[in-house]
């Protein structure tokens, strides 16, 4: 079966090939059946694509053990759930899946686009059969992930598999990959449009119209891709922390700047068609970035605790990432004309130049990241010896750069479109400033003396309060008006313009994240040996070890601490951290005890045992949980966005002979 | 003969036949696109900032001189469309918006006066936008 999968992904690549010829052929010399021929190409690619994962997945789920990646990445023990979870556990795998992920998203566009684009359409099925063909290169003749194990060209096989690497086997970290991988992969589409609409020299901004809920849905998916590798990272690796500002993490962060800055930007060109040429370079920034990012996982150049061994598919990327951006900046710089601003920023004081200085920020945060990251291999090349940035230098830059930005979000909705002038700034700063000030004075009245905690707790409150008095004012005037209660009227402006106030909504959990954030430097800590009977304190929290107890299941050991927690001498809980020992994989894991509030987090890891002592490492970390919650408000803000507004952008349609006369709305 | 090689073949006569095999009737319609979408758009955007200036006035967010300069910005914008919406028109030998629009008004005045003929909202006075739902309270076309 096997040799099914291989051929499907030989034919596959074809037919890619194909697609690009017939696509672009069919277009210079208007030749509709070749056009359309190229769009079914990409169907017939999306189908043989699928086919090749249907026999991978079955392979893992049924224990084919003659292949070599079923071998390295699943043992007959593994549950159902995390063996269907290799596909992407490994590179050749993963980089199967990034193909299915860009086929399936190429018919989408065919299916969702196909009238309403035709000038547009084939070049977009030609770039995506571009990365396509990139992708299925790798997948066809690099890293295939059906070969299979041989001595002496005669097919043989193992008894067990080696077993999904341990930390892998978490709930989070087996939807953490696809989330990723969906924000990765479709960006891929918003890049297509702007280049096809570069190419044909579309007028107006219909990419921007059709990619703007696709662009929204990807961003989406990246956040909770992010948001959920930090979770793994706080839950799984027992250390407690959320972000290690690791190479894989910044790759995952990377496009995740880029696309937020290209969201607020792209407002711009909707609201007053400036910064064409910017949101060209920002989309094709993202995507390139996206694609640096599995660079960067998949080819092992940088050390990291979940990237892979280094393999052979670094050139490639190399290629196609250089040849990719030059053709992009060649596209960009020969329809400057095109491209033409149709207005000037008209004030420093407006929205327009904080959409900017956001814009700054967070390419300047991206860019900061990128040669953090890129440090290691950028020294190792100049003086043969490889020097890492830790946390703390990326700290250091970052957590200034992210209170800058969260400052612009709370006075980006309080400048006027094109110019505040200081009556305006008044009316809106006045109250907010003043609010802030008090709590700035009341923390540090209160004892804390940490600057970036006061600072972001301040500003915290500052960007809340913008954003109740924009929920406040709307929709008083609205119960007013309409003489509704005003939780309707709540409900009546979200719904009239469910982009903006979404939007808002996302921002609060930017807030509710920055105050999860700030917690950090009250952080306590303790490590113990303990062992039964023994009592151990951290912060106002009383341990006591009531039991030290083992076990074992087919796929792995494990050894527990149960523990008695109290608080002020009143027994609270009872928590048990615990220790794996995966046997296919020879790999230790913990499962973290955790008692959550939303004032701090109790945190306790099984660290080792030693005959019948167990090392035990306690931590107290304060305000934590607001960031999962702050999480879970961005993405029911995103959610919101994108409901269609009650209120929809509609226009008359200029009469055309031979046309039908009617209003048109445009999607929003 | 390899299982593997006639599955692999019959697949690649299928994807032939599926890539090749078009019909006239496969042909998708497309929408048709009017010349004037890029400038019907442009607009509907800028009706769009005229709705939330006009929102954000009514909630005291603007001072009185903020909504004025921009307000007459934008109409002066608008203009600026529907002249060059104009200039296509004259040049596709099509009837001039400006002349057009005395003809197309008259559908318009069954309608109560001060009256906005998107949402139906009334106001004391006349308004060039309905400043509840923000269209266009004459006819612009």
């Amino acid at each position: 079966m096997e040799n099914v999968g291989a051929l499907a992904l030989l034919l596959a690549f074809c037919i890619s090939l194909y697609a690009i010829v017939a696509s672009v052929v069919g277009r210079l010399k208007r030749k509709p059946f070749l056009t359309l021929s190229g769009e079914r190409a990409m169907l017939a690619v999306w189908f043989l694509v699928t086919v090749a994962s249907g026999i991978l997945v079955y392979s893992l789920l049924t224990g084919d053990y003659r292949m070599a990646y079923v071998a390295s990445h699943t043992n007959r023990d593994m549950p159902p759930f995390y063996k269907f979870a290799a596909w992407w556990g490994g590179q050749e795998g993963s980089l199967l899946f990034w193909s299915f992920l860009l086929s399936t998203y190429g018919a989408v566009v065919i299916f969702t686009t196909r009238r309403s684009h035709r000038n547009l359409l084939p070049w977009v099925v030609a770039i995506l059969s571009t990365i396509q063909l990139f992708f299925l290169t790798l997948n066809a003749f690099v890293v295939s992930p059906f070969q299979v194990l041989a001595v002496d060209r005669v097919v043989t096989s193992v008894a067990d598999g080696m077993g999904l690497n341990p930390l892998l086997q978490y709930w989070a970290m087996v939807i953490h990959p696809p989330f990723l991988y969906l924000g990765y992969v479709g960006f891929a589409v918003p890049f297509a449009f702007a280049i096809a609409s570069l190419i044909e020299k579309a007028p107006g901004d219909s990419w921007i119209h059709t990619t703007r809920r696709w662009t929204l849905v990807t961003w989406l998916f990246q956040s909770t891709g992010v948001a959920l590798g930090s979770a793994w990272a706080y839950h799984v690796l027992g250390w407690g922390g959320y972000w290690m500002w690791d190479p894989v993490e910044n790759a995952s962060i990377l496009p995740w700047f880029a696309g937020t800055a290209f969201l607020h930007s792209v407002m711009m060109q909707e609201k007053k068609g400036m910064m064409k040429v910017w949101n060209m370079v920002l989309v094709s920034t993202t995507f390139f970035l996206c694609i640096f990012g599995t660079f960067l996982t998949r080819s092992g150049i940088v050390s990291s605790v979940h990237a892979f061994a280094e393999s052979p598919i670094g050139k490639y990327f190399v290629s196609f990432l250089a040849l990719g951006i030059a053709a992009t900046i060649w596209l960009i710089l020969s329809r400057l004309n095109y491209l033409k601003s149709e207005a000037e920023l008209e004030s420093v004081v407006s929205r327009e130049s904080s959409f900017l200085f956001n814009n700054l920020i967070l390419l300047a945060s991206c860019f900061a990241v990128l040669w953090g990251t890129l440090f290691p291999v950028i020294t190792e090349k100049l003086s043969n010896e490889k020097i890492s940035l830790d946390a703390i230098w990326f700290n250091r830059l970052m957590v200034p750069i992210g209170l800058f930005l969260l400052f612009l979000t709370g006075v980006g909705p309080l400048f006027a479109w094109r110019r505040t002038s200081i009556d305006s700034l008044r009316k809106n700063f006045q109250l907010p400033g003043i609010g802030t000030l008090i709590v700035a004075g009341a923390l540090l009245i209160g004892g804390m003396r940490y600057p970036y905690s006061i600072i972001s707790l301040s500003l915290c409150f500052f960007v809340a309060a913008t954003i109740v008095m924009e929920f406040f004012r709307g929709s008083r005037a609205i119960s007013e008006k309409m003489n509704i209660g005003f939780l309707p009227a709540v409900v009546e402006l979200t719904h009239r313009n469910t982009r903006r106030y979404g939007g808002y909504l996302v921002h609060m959990g930017i807030v509710l994240m920055f105050i999860g954030y700030s917690g950090h430097p009250f952080n306590q800590t303790s490590i113990g040996e303990v062992d039964k009977g023994s009592v151990m304190q951290v912060g106002a929290y009383t341990l006591k070890v009531m039991d030290l107890t083992e076990g074992d299941t087919p796929n792995y050991q494990w050894e527990t601490a149960i523990l008695d927690v109290s608080k002020n001498g009143k027994h609270i809980d009872t928590l048990e951290p615990t220790r794996r020992f995966y046997k296919a994989a020879q790999q230790a894991t913990a499962i973290v005890a955790l008692r959550s509030r939303l004032n701090e987090d109790l945190y306790i890891n099984y660290a080792a045992r030693t005959g019948d002592k167990a090392t035990l490492q306690a931590y107290v970390f304060p305000l934590v949980d607001w960031i999962w919650i702050g999480v879970l408000v961005l993405i029911g803000g995103t959610l919101v966005a994108l409901v269609p507004a009650k209120v929809a952008r509609s226009y008359a349609r200029t009469e055309v002979v031979g046309m039908a006369k009617k209003n048109v709305s445009v999607e929003a | 003969m390899d299982p593997s090689l006639i599955v692999g073949a019959l697949m690649g006569a299928g994807m032939i036949g599926f890539l090749l095999l078009i019909r006239f009737k496969d042909l998708p319609q497309p929408t048709p696109v009017s010349p004037f979408r890029h400038l019907d758009e442009r607009k509907a955007s800028i009706y769009e900032n005229l709705r939330d200036l006009q929102f954000e006035y009514r909630v005291d967010k603007l001072s009185d001189h903020d909504y004025q300069t921009t307000k007459l910005e934008l109409q002066k914008e608008l203009a600026r469309v529907l002249a060059e919406t104009d200039r296509i028109k004259a040049e596709m030998g099509m009837q001039p918006t400006v002349a057009a629009a005395p003809a197309k008004a008259a559908p318009v005045s069954a309608v109560k006066p001060n009256t906005c003929p998107s949402c139906g909202a009334s106001f004391e006075k006349s308004l060039k936008f309905c400043g509840e739902c923000g269209k266009p309270m004459e006819v612009t076309q």
